[in-house]
Parts: structure tokens; C-alpha cells; sequence
């Protein structure tokens, strides 16, 4: 096998975050939440690895992850079907004393003679709470060029509401960073400064040594996570770099996020940004073109293949199979798989997850600030 | 380890009423009804009726064909044993042979067939839309203990001369075959679908090779071989949906009749026989503020700005506004572009239609012409190409084509 000196190992942590949308992760995980029309969050960073030649992905999934092992597959539709590498996902080990994982460092240290065993000689540690068409390659190279021990992606922009009030329950953290001439200087821990900041994207370049080395070291010492007990308590020793991204970046931190990060895409000029570079793929599934039947009236729509459309659609998101019957009315909605809304319905500010009926002649109104949810196979 | 029956899948055909459409690509390739083409619908039957082997005879324009294919995995037969294969024409020691007709196409592939060893043979045609399951098709062979069995359509008699006809006695034995004739003395057409018991085929192809004067043709030369030598042959029935899409207007009519399914019998939202394409990964199709969709399908990767009428839009076409589009097929990532008018056509794929063009127009009393695009066209803005045109070179600004 060639290994090239920019060859890079990906280990993807598909829960991260799932505390700041407990709606849409209560049957699935952050990697498997359905976005714009027919992707999954994962599809945005599994894609970009894909092309960024990283072929040897794992996937440390620690609960609710039934909904990722089955749009992931064996990986083909992401190439990633491979006799060298591939795609692994690593649930948590069934073993006495083991549990799932608490943070990074705990999934890490599980897998550490996996990770020992392979050739490449970097690894990218990625959350897929972000959508967006990453360049690894050009970070990898970057990483090399600037002769880091670490380097993390980041983007300026204001701390999203969704971190803002995640209480200390949800361990979620995020961090900014101070940058000085491309270094990381102080990394804040769930900073509630206002204005735009260095917002970590949580995408790391790593040596694969250095890695090994620290993960072994803070085990011992009973710490959990990755940023505030490795990186931050060795600030000072290692050469931590920033990689700023400046692209188009889709950040779900909470259900308000996730809407409008959908209905974005309903402007051409994002779609564009987010799905002009390379393509992002996913899961494939059968299923005809989208039918518009007489009666049909859609303005500013996104809608994926398999739909039926007799009623009036305006401003919406709709995934694949949705049903919308004669006389209903469907305004800023985010519709996924398989909704039904029938005849006579009139639906503003929802998000209905898979398989959901809004029957006949119903009403039902959220506002912008707070769209309703309405949970998986529920009929209205 | 044999296989109760493989199918041999004719698609070598130039299609050449297709013109246009068929300059670069074999005719089972032409793309139909928004996101297939036209050779998924016999894999899909093989896959439905669960025949698991499926060999492909190409010849003409093969590339398009082969990539689409690939190993089959669309359609489930990326199998470890059997599954999806291209035969084109090889180089054998004793020298090399295009294929001279279509039993000479399988005969060339014997040894295929042979490594499977077997029991029944189905030849199907790469050219057809048609939902069939072939299983019942062998169950009724078995049941009539047959050596040979043709798929017939009944067809109103006034059209039975353009057919290959069988006659069969009231058992569905058939006693005659006639090749379009004059007087037809029956109204049973051959859909150009047999299903041989395996040793029946083998004799009869080596037989009609060693004949120096046989065109090699199944309908000219070995059925009526086989009637002469009185074998069992019987006639099965089929009365669903079935279009040859071999001309420019059938297969038109073809893709509109889509649209209709509650009227026409070609339904493709059948969750019970599903229809299986490759596809390629696009994002949701867009749609507008003042784009007006009526009657129509849309699919992945479409952005429609303009008005869109009684038509159907493969993957990635894009209609800029002001931009009208009636009754017309319009395969993936074409281009309309602002104010361009698109009626009664078919239009292939990566066309541009420049702005304030006019394609086509709804055809008057009587006429059924269908203006046809090729793939890759540019046509320039303001031209105007007619309703019987077939353009298959570019058309600068304000060209005009009849």
C-alpha cells in the first residue's frame, strides 16, 4: 500500500452535541439528523473526506446510532468500500467494566491499538454537527507546511444561541480560540462572549504519534476530553495551530438553528456555496421523480425525489415521499420523509419528522422563533 | 451449481428511428420517464421475477451502456455467482464476427449460457417499457410441458399486418407464424420475448450457424425452424403495458403516458414492481417564486424559475424564468434559458436552449411531430427550430431549422 506523507486517518464522532436538539436526536443521532431535502448531517463531512483522499474512516458511535448504520451501509455510496482501509464504525465495546463513552479521550483510548495499527501518518478528528464541503487535503497540507503538533479549524462568527444557554447538564462544550499569527494562543471553554469570535469547528489535524502519546497519557490520568483536559492543559508545550475556514458553514446548535439552516438553502446562492465544491453524496434509495398533480401550487420550494404535490407549497423544505394532498396549505415547513399532509390541512412553522400524517382539515401553527416539532410515525 | 433460468438481454440495436437521440448510445440506453432508462425495465423485471443471471449482448455505441451497467448493483445483480454481464462481439481463434443477427448474437455467447447450465433460456429485448413478471411467464411454459414459448400480444387487427403474428390453436399451441403479412390470419403479436427450455436453443442455434443461407434471425430463421419440425411452442398472453419506443414519436407518447398512469397502464409509482436506475447524487429540485408546475415530474437536481406544463424534467435541468415548457421531454442537465418557448419536443441530455428560442410548437389537427434535440446541442438565443426538425448540430443565434 502507498501511504503518502499527507496520508491522513479519519475518526468521526457522530454524538457530539446531541444534547443541544434532543428532539430530532431522540431516535437517532447528530451524524443521522435528515438535512436539506435528502442528506444526513454526516453525508457534508464523509463526502469531503471521500475526496480529500481519506479512506480509512472510522465512526466511534456510542448510542442511538441504529439510524447511521443503516443509511451508512457498508459505506459504498462514499466509496468507502475498500481492501486498505475503508469504513469502520466502533460501538461501544461490550465488556464489564466498559460503558459508553464520556468524551474523546475515553472513545480514543478504546480503540488506541486500532489506531496503532494503522499506515497513514495523520488523523483528522471531526463532529458532524457542521454541513459543510471541507477541504481536508488542504488543511492536511497545511498542517504540515506550518510544522504543528496540532491544527484545528475554526470560523469567525458569533457564539450561536444554541451553546449560549446549553447548561452544564449537557456537557456540551465548544471553544474559542485567541489566534496570533496563525497560533492558538488560549483556548476559552464555553466562552458567553458576545461578537464575532475564533469559533473551533472542532476539526483537528493531529500527528498520529503525538496522538497515541497523549490519549495513553491523559487515560492514566482519568481525563475525559480531549480539548479541556489535553489541549488546553498543554497549550504551552505543543505548537497548536488555527486553520481558518472561510466557506459556507451550515452549524446546528439547537431546533431554532437547525430550521434556519435548512430554509437558507432554499437561496440559491447558498445552495451553491454549500454544494458547489464536491458533490456530497449519500444514501441512494430507489423512488421516481416528483409528481405535480393538478391543483399543485409551490413557490420557493426544495423538495427531493418521490413526492406528490396536489396543494399549495410555499417556502418549504420537503425530504423524499412526502405526500401533500388537494386543498392543503403548507407554508415555512420542514417536511421529511414520508409526511403525509392531507386535503384540506393548513400547516405554518413545523418540522414533522419521518412518517408523520397531518390529517384532514387540521390546523397547525408555530411561529419563526419557535417552529414545532412533531415527533416520528405521530398523526395529528 | 445450475440456474433454472438465465436471460439473454438483446441490446446491440442501433435504434435508428431514434435518430438524434441514438447517434452516441445504444438504444436500451435512451434515458425515459425522468430518471431511467430504457434497459432498466427488463433488469428490473429479471430482478422482480427473480432471475439473478442476466447476460447483455451489445454492439453498437456500447460505451454509455457498459458504465451504466457497471457491475450491476442499481438492479441488485452485483451477485457472486451469475449476476450481470456485457457480452460484446470478441475475437475468437478461429477469427472474429460481428453479430450477424440476433440468434447469432447468443450463439456467439453459448458458452455463457453453458458455464450456468441451465434448465430455460429468456430472450428479452432491450427496447421495450413494458412491467412483466417472467416468472409466470415460465410457470405457464412448464404447465404446457413446451419447448419453446413467445410472449404475445393481442393487437387490434387493422394493425396486425406491421406484426409478427402467432396462430395458435385454442390450447395457445401455436400452428403458424406469419411475418407481417398481408392477410393476417391471426391478431397475436410477438412481444420478441422466448423463453427456450436450454437444449431446444442450443440445437437450434448450432443447426441455424451451419446454415449458410440463414439471415441468423430468431423471428426469420429458427422459429420457423422449430415449427417445421413440429416442436411443442405455445403462445403466452400478456395484456399489460407494453410500448416499443423504437420511433421518435412512440417514445414521446411513452413519457407523457407516464404522466397518466391512472389511464395510460405504465405505472411507475408501483411499490410492488419497482423499476431500479442508477442515479447520481443531486440535491432536492428547486422551485421558484412565480415558476409555475402543473402536471408534471420534477427530479433531483432541477431548478425551475419558468413555467412547466404536462412535461417531464430529468435530473439537473434548469428553467430560467420567463422560460415556457409544454408537453415536451427534457432529459438531465439541459438548460432553458430566459423566455425560451419548448413545446411537443424531446430534447436529450446537456442541451442548451438559448434565450427567446422557440422549440417546437403543439401540433395542429391530425400531425403528431415531435421536434427532437440531440445531446449536447447549443441552440442560440432567438432561433427558431421547427415541430418536424431533428437537430443534431448546433443552431446559432437566430438560425432557424424546419
Amino acid at each position: 500500500m502507498v501511504v503518502s506523507n499527507t496520508s491522513a486517518l479519519g475518526i468521526i464522532f457522530p454524538n457530539s452535541y446531541d444534547l443541544l436538539i434532543p428532539e430530532l436526536v431522540n431516535v437517532r443521532l447528530m451524524a443521522s439528523i435528515p438535512f436539506a431535502s435528502r442528506y444526513r448531517l454526516i453525508d457534508f463531512i464523509l463526502s469531503s473526506m471521500t475526496h480529500s483522499d481519506i479512506g480509512n474512516v472510522s465512526i466511534m458511535v456510542n448510542n442511538n446510532y441504529h439510524s447511521l448504520m443503516d443509511h451508512l451501509g457498508s459505506g459504498r455510496e462514499w466509496d468507502l468500500v475498500r481492501k486498505n482501509g475503508g469504513l469502520h464504525i466502533f460501538p461501544p465495546f461490550a465488556e464489564k467494566a466498559s460503558k459508553p463513552y464520556t468524551g474523546r479521550v475515553d472513545a480514543l483510548y478504546g480503540i488506541l491499538d486500532f489506531i496503532r495499527d494503522q499506515k497513514e501518518k495523520y488523523v483528522v478528528l471531526t463532529d458532524t454537527n457542521i454541513a459543510v464541503n471541507f477541504d481536508f487535503k488542504a488543511m492536511i497540507q497545511a498542517h504540515v507546511d506550518s510544522g504543528a503538533d496540532v491544527t484545528i479549524a475554526y470560523n469567525e462568527q458569533e457564539i450561536p444561541k444554541g451553546f449560549l444557554k446549553s447548561g452544564p447538564k449537557d456537557k456540551s462544550f465548544y471553544y474559542t480560540f485567541d489566534v496570533e499569527d496563525g497560533k492558538i494562543s488560549k483556548i476559552y471553554v464555553n466562552s458567553k462572549e458576545s461578537g464575532v469570535q475564533n469559533l473551533s469547528m472542532n476539526i483537528y489535524v493531529i500527528d498520529k504519534e503525538l496522538l497515541i502519546d497523549l490519549i495513553d497519557t491523559a487515560s492514566i490520568h482519568g481525563h475525559q476530553y480531549f480539548e479541556r483536559d489535553v489541549l488546553l492543559s498543554n497549550i504551552n508545550r505543543l505548537n497548536i495551530q488555527g486553520y481558518k475556514y472561510d466557506g459556507y458553514i451550515a452549524r446546528i446548535t439547537d431546533m431554532k438553528s437547525y430550521f434556519d439552516e435548512n430554509m437558507k438553502l432554499l437561496d440559491d446562492y447558498n445552495l451553491d456555496a454549500l454544494f458547489s465544491g464536491f458533490p456530497i453524496y449519500t444514501k441512494l434509495h430507489g423512488g421516481d421523480p416528483t409528481r405535480y398533480l393538478e391543483g399543485a401550487k409551490v413557490q420557493d420550494i426544495m423538495a427531493a425525489d418521490g413526492c406528490v404535490i396536489e396543494g399549495n407549497v410555499e417556502n418549504s423544505i420537503l425530504f423524499r415521499g412526502v405526500k401533500i394532498a388537494k386543498g392543503a396549505t403548507v407554508k415555512n415547513c420542514i417536511l421529511m420523509q414520508g409526511t403525509v399532509v392531507e386535503s384540506g390541512a393548513s400547516i405554518e412553522y413545523l418540522v414533522t419528522d419521518k412518517n408523520v400524517t397531518i390529517s384532514a382539515g387540521k390546523e397547525m401553527k408555530g411561529t419563526d422563533s419557535f417552529p414545532v416539532y412533531i415527533g416520528k410515525f405521530q398523526t395529528v | 451449481m445450475a440456474k433454472e433460468m438465465i436471460a439473454m438481454l438483446l441490446a446491440g440495436g442501433q435504434g435508428s428511428r431514434l435518430y438524434a437521440l441514438t447517434e452516441k448510445l445504444a438504444k436500451p440506453a435512451v434515458p425515459f420517464g425522468g430518471k431511467y432508462r430504457i434497459i432498466d425495465f427488463p433488469l428490473s423485471n429479471c430482478v422482480n421475477s427473480g432471475i439473478d443471471t442476466v447476460g447483455i449482448l451489445t454492439q453498437y455505441q456500447p460505451l454509455v451502456l457498459n458504465e451504466y451497467i457497471g457491475n450491476g448493483q442499481p438492479w441488485d445483480l452485483d451477485r457472486l455467482y451469475g449476476g450481470v454481464h456485457v457480452l460484446p462481439p470478441y475475437q475468437k481463434a478461429s477469427g472474429s464476427d460481428w453479430y450477424k443477427g440476433t440468434a447469432n448474437a447468443i450463439y456467439q455467447n453459448l458458452s455463457f449460457i453453458e458455464r450456468y447450465d441451465p434448465e430455460y433460456v429468456i430472450i428479452l429485448s432491450g427496447d421495450q417499457i413494458c412491467k412483466q413478471d417472467y416468472s409466470d411467464f415460465l410457470r405457464f411454459h412448464k404447465e404446457k410441458n413446451a419447448e419453446f414459448s413467445v410472449a404475445v400480444m393481442e393487437v387490434p387487427w387493422e394493425e396486425a399486418p406491421r406484426f409478427g403474428l402467432m396462430v395458435a390453436d385454442e390450447d395457445d399451441r401455436i400452428t403458424e407464424f406469419q411475418e407481417k403479412p398481408k392477410n393476417p390470419k391471426s391478431n397475436l403479436a410477438s412481444m420478441g420475448i422466448y423463453i427456450f427450455n436450454w437444449d431446444i436453443l442450443k440445437k437450434y442455434l448450432e443447426e441455424d450457424e451451419a446454415d449458410p443461407n440463414s439471415e441468423n434471425d430468431f423471428g426469420n430463421n429458427i422459429i420457423p425452424n422449430l415449427l417445421k419440425d413440429n416442436r411443442r411452442m405455445y403462445a403466452y398472453h400478456f395484456s399489460g403495458y407494453w410500448k416499443d419506443v423504437g420511433t421518435i414519436s412512440s417514445l414521446w407518447e411513452a413519457n407523457m403516458e407516464v404522466l397518466d398512469p391512472d389511464n395510460s397502464g405504465i405505472d411507475l409509482f408501483d411499490d410492488d414492481w419497482k423499476i431500479y436506475s442508477r442515479k447520481r447524487t443531486m440535491t432536492g429540485h428547486k422551485v421558484s417564486a412565480g415558476a409555475v408546475i402543473e402536471n408534471s415530474m420534477i427530479t433531483d437536481g432541477c431548478n425551475i424559475k419558468g413555467e412547466v406544463r404536462h412535461s417531464i424534467l430529468f435530473e439537473g435541468v434548469k428553467v430560467e424564468k420567463g422560460a415556457i415548457i409544454e408537453d415536451a421531454v427534457i432529459m438531465g442537465c439541459s438548460v432553458i434559458k430566459a423566455g425560451a418557448v419548448v413545446k411537443h419536443c424531446i430534447i436529450a441530455e446537456n442541451v442548451t436552449i438559448g434565450k427567446n428560442a422557440v422549440v417546437g410548437e403543439m401540433p395542429s389537427d391530425g400531425e403528431n411531430n415531435v421536434a427532437t434535440i440531440g445531446a449536447g446541442i447549443t441552440i442560440g438565443d432567438n432561433a427558431k427550430i421547427g415541430p418536424k426538425a431533428m437537430i443534431n448540430k448546433n443552431v446559432e443565434e437566430g438560425g432557424e431549422q424546419w
